[in-house]
């Protein structure tokens, strides 16, 4: 897109400084997000989702610290280094200060929902006055005009008397609802971007559609762009416009919505959507991921993905790739981590394929109807890719 | 409403309590080993006609449990019976000695709460630095030992070898400053303070180091909460979540011990009375039971269950008023 992004992240690298060693929980990440849409974060627990999104805010806790890369905002840094002249590594002197951050960033351009509604809110201050209270810090506003503005965002999102619900406390509300109370809290404080963490993981499937219709409804309305941090590709499809699916704390594809269901360029996504039901297909058993995913203190060698990756040869264990190009979609580069694509100009094809357990799964089994679905979803996958 | 019906469903609870606290209490005092009219005459040679004379007198040779339901009549008119050693209204006495017991107590809570709660979040803020291990040993110290020892140190560091205060007795604000000599209300408040100083330290630690602990975990914990989490997100200073939103949270507990901990503080308090020469509820009860004074015993006994009593539903109901999740059970 010509348009310049409203948030610009690159190669961010945020590191936790445990007894154990460096947990590499964001390793060299990048990605756009555009004024008005909504982007997803995609993973499996532990890939780094939440630390990415947090380093954003730069709310990352002792022992962690964001260690490299940059974070630009509508022209302001967030987080930024350069080269000082002893060649250390300094803060760049443009980047905002922690009150910078906290009184033009928090709140007022880059609001929160968080995953669990039930912990979120302070549960002896009524809903209320916790609505309130970010609304005076982060918008100039009187205290009356505060309260009603409160009152509005609650009957906003769809919350009932509002007006009496406004002096209730946490515990009289029910998940959904705070989970409404939550995002009319993001909304009332008037951001440009919100960072919606697994916001309806905690929610039972009912109640996460009528919040995800009322998301819909509402970015719609205000134009607020969205990161939407979630390990659940059925969602993705609901919401996003563009996904970015992040493996042991790298981005490994990045595309537009559609076209990461449809041509998807990197076995993990793939293996993703494999393992999820889903309604256009029929199987007999959901396909989950072989393994579980290594810690993020010893990565891999090569690349990250390649013991649990069917499609894992000798080179894989070897070349680390980059986030490439590999297609373009909808104006918007598509790209991924995979040396099986050509531009990555590796030795792929001639390398061996490494029994690792993950490709073997979905064959050896003598089963005809096994083998043949697996056939069928490969060729399947490949017709896109051609 | 909902809390005025909680305090009153709270009080009305209280009764078997108090009904059992008296039943136990006189059974226990009427078991006892020794005879108090044998004690009272002190190993005098007197006719068996004489003592059973006395017993008549004092009701003591009617059955128990018409002896309690006499007690309890009586009771309920606020008299506690007539202590037989020193021949004075049991009443009288506890109205007497009361006054310098709950300055003590009240004064020694003060000084845990007031040192307690900052020190509590400065380690809590400080967590696994040099100031919260120091913390950590203080209050290791501080629980571990006995008020009576800290009491005696105190004394002579503070009284013997400095000189700087009193070692003994109190001077209580609620009398004139003529009655001690003092030139005026000034000196009068100077002096309590002075007096008070060493004996409130010695009650005051215990409860100081329990609620310093508390309140450490109770904060980190609450500094942990996604409530936190999410102020922070929202740019609300780091000085205003600590103030308000950890610490609103983190006091629930607090309240709780305090409540619970009168009755430690109660018994600490008949030791420190003893060690700093004080007149109280505390000292009368050693003096009562070394008389075998079973009327006095009782009373006391009574008065310091009841008061125990209403610490819990004092504490109940700050609870209530505090934590909004707390029912009053007339709703779900």
């Amino acid at each position: 897109m010509s348009a310049e992004p409203l948030l610009r992240v690159e190669d961010l690298k945020t590191q936790f400084f445990t007894d154990a060693g460096t947990v590499r929980a964001v390793d060299g990440i990048s990605f756009e997000v555009y004024e008005g849409e909504i982007v997803g974060l995609v993973g499996e627990s532990g890939a780094g989702k939440s630390v990415a999104s947090m380093s954003l805010l730069r709310l990352i806790e002792s022992p962690g610290e964001i260690v490299g890369g940059e974070i630009t905002y509508k022209g302001e840094t967030i987080f930024g280094l350069e080269e000082g002249p002893d060649g250390e590594l300094r803060e760049r002197e443009d980047m905002l200060t922690n009150e910078e951050v906290r009184t033009r960033i928090r709140g007022n351009e880059i609001a929160v929902i968080f995953q669990d509604p039930m912990e979120s809110l302070n549960p002896v201050f009524t809903v209320g006055s916790q609505l309130r209270e970010f609304i005076e810090l982060n918008r100039d506003l009187s205290n009356g005009a505060a309260r009603q503005e409160a009152i509005d965002m609650l009957r906003e999102v769809g919350i009932p008397d509002p007006e009496e619900r406004y002096e209730e406390y946490p515990h009289q509300f029910s998940g959904g609802m705070r989970q409404r109370v939550l995002i009319a809290m993001a909304l009332a404080c008037e951001p440009s971007l919100i960072i919606a963490d697994e916001p309806t993981t905690a929610l039972d499937v009912t109640v996460e559609g009528q919040i995800i219709d009322l998301v819909d409804e509402l970015q719609q309305k205000y134009d607020t762009s969205f990161i939407w941090v979630t390990h659940d590709m059925g969602v993705v499809a609901e919401i996003c416009d563009r996904v970015n699916v992040m493996y042991l704390g790298e981005i490994v594809e990045q595309a537009p919505v559609d076209e990461l269901f449809y041509d998807t360029k990197h076995p993990y996504t793939d293996a993703l959507l494999d393992s999820m039901p889903r309604p256009d297909r029929t199987v007999d058993e959901l396909d989950p991921i072989t393994g579980v995913m290594p810690e993020a203190i010893s990565p891999p060698s090569g690349c990250r993905f390649h013991p649990r990756c069917p499609d894992a040869r000798k080179a894989c264990k070897r070349i680390h790739p980059e986030n490439r190009e590999v297609a373009r979609a909808e104006g918007y580069p598509h790209r991924a981590a995979c040396i099986k694509h050509d531009v990555f100009g590796s030795d792929y094809e001639e390398s061996v394929p490494i029994e690792n357990g993950a490709g073997a799964d979905q064959q050896t089994p003598a089963s005809a109807t096994d083998g043949g679905r697996g056939e069928s979803e490969r060729t399947d996958g490949g017709e896109h890719d051609e | 409403m909902g809390l005025l019906r909680y305090t009153a469903f709270r009080v009305v609870q209280a009764i078997p309590v108090l009904i059992g606290i008296t039943v136990i209490t006189f059974i226990l005092a009427n078991l006892a080993p020794g005879d108090p009219v044998r004690l009272m005459l002190q190993g005098q040679e007197v006719d068996q006609e004489v003592i059973e004379r006395v017993e008549r007198q004092y009701g003591l040779d009617r059955p128990l449990h018409e002896r309690y339901v006499t007690y309890m009549v009586n009771l309920l008119q606020g008299d506690l019976g007539h202590s037989i050693h020193r021949d004075r209204p049991v009443t009288d006495l506890l109205i007497q000695r009361a006054g310098p017991t709950l300055l003590l107590v009240i004064s020694a809570y003060a000084f845990a709460l007031v040192t307690a709660i900052p020190l509590g979040i400065i380690a809590a803020t400080r967590r696994n630095e040099p100031t919260d291990h120091v913390s950590r040993i203080v209050a290791l110290i501080g629980v571990s030992t006995p008020s009576f020892w800290i009491g005696i140190m105190l004394i002579l560091i503070f009284a013997i070898q400095l000189g700087w205060l009193p070692s003994s007795g109190l001077v209580y604000p609620w009398r004139s400053p003529a009655h001690y000599g003092y030139s005026g209300y000034l000196e009068l408040a100077f002096q309590t303070i002075r007096h008070l100083l060493l004996p409130m330290v010695a009650l005051g630690t215990l409860q100081m180091a329990t609620l310093m602990r508390v309140e450490r975990t109770q904060m980190i914990e609450s500094l942990q909460g996604e409530y936190v989490k999410l102020a922070r997100a929202y740019g609300v200073p780091e000085r205003t979540i600590l103030r308000k939103h950890a610490f609103q949270v983190a006091q629930l507990p607090i309240i709780t011990i305090v409540g619970l901990n009168l009755s430690t503080a109660l018994g600490g308090a008949v030791l420190i009375e003893y060690v700093f020469n004080i007149n109280g509820i505390g000292r009368l009860f050693l003096e009562a039971i070394q008389s075998l004074d079973y009327q006095l015993i009782m009373g006391i006994t009574i008065v310091i269950g009841t008061m125990f009593v209403i610490g819990v539903i004092i504490t109940d109901i700050s609870y209530a008023y505090i934590d909004p999740r707390v029912t009053y059970g007339d709703r779900d």
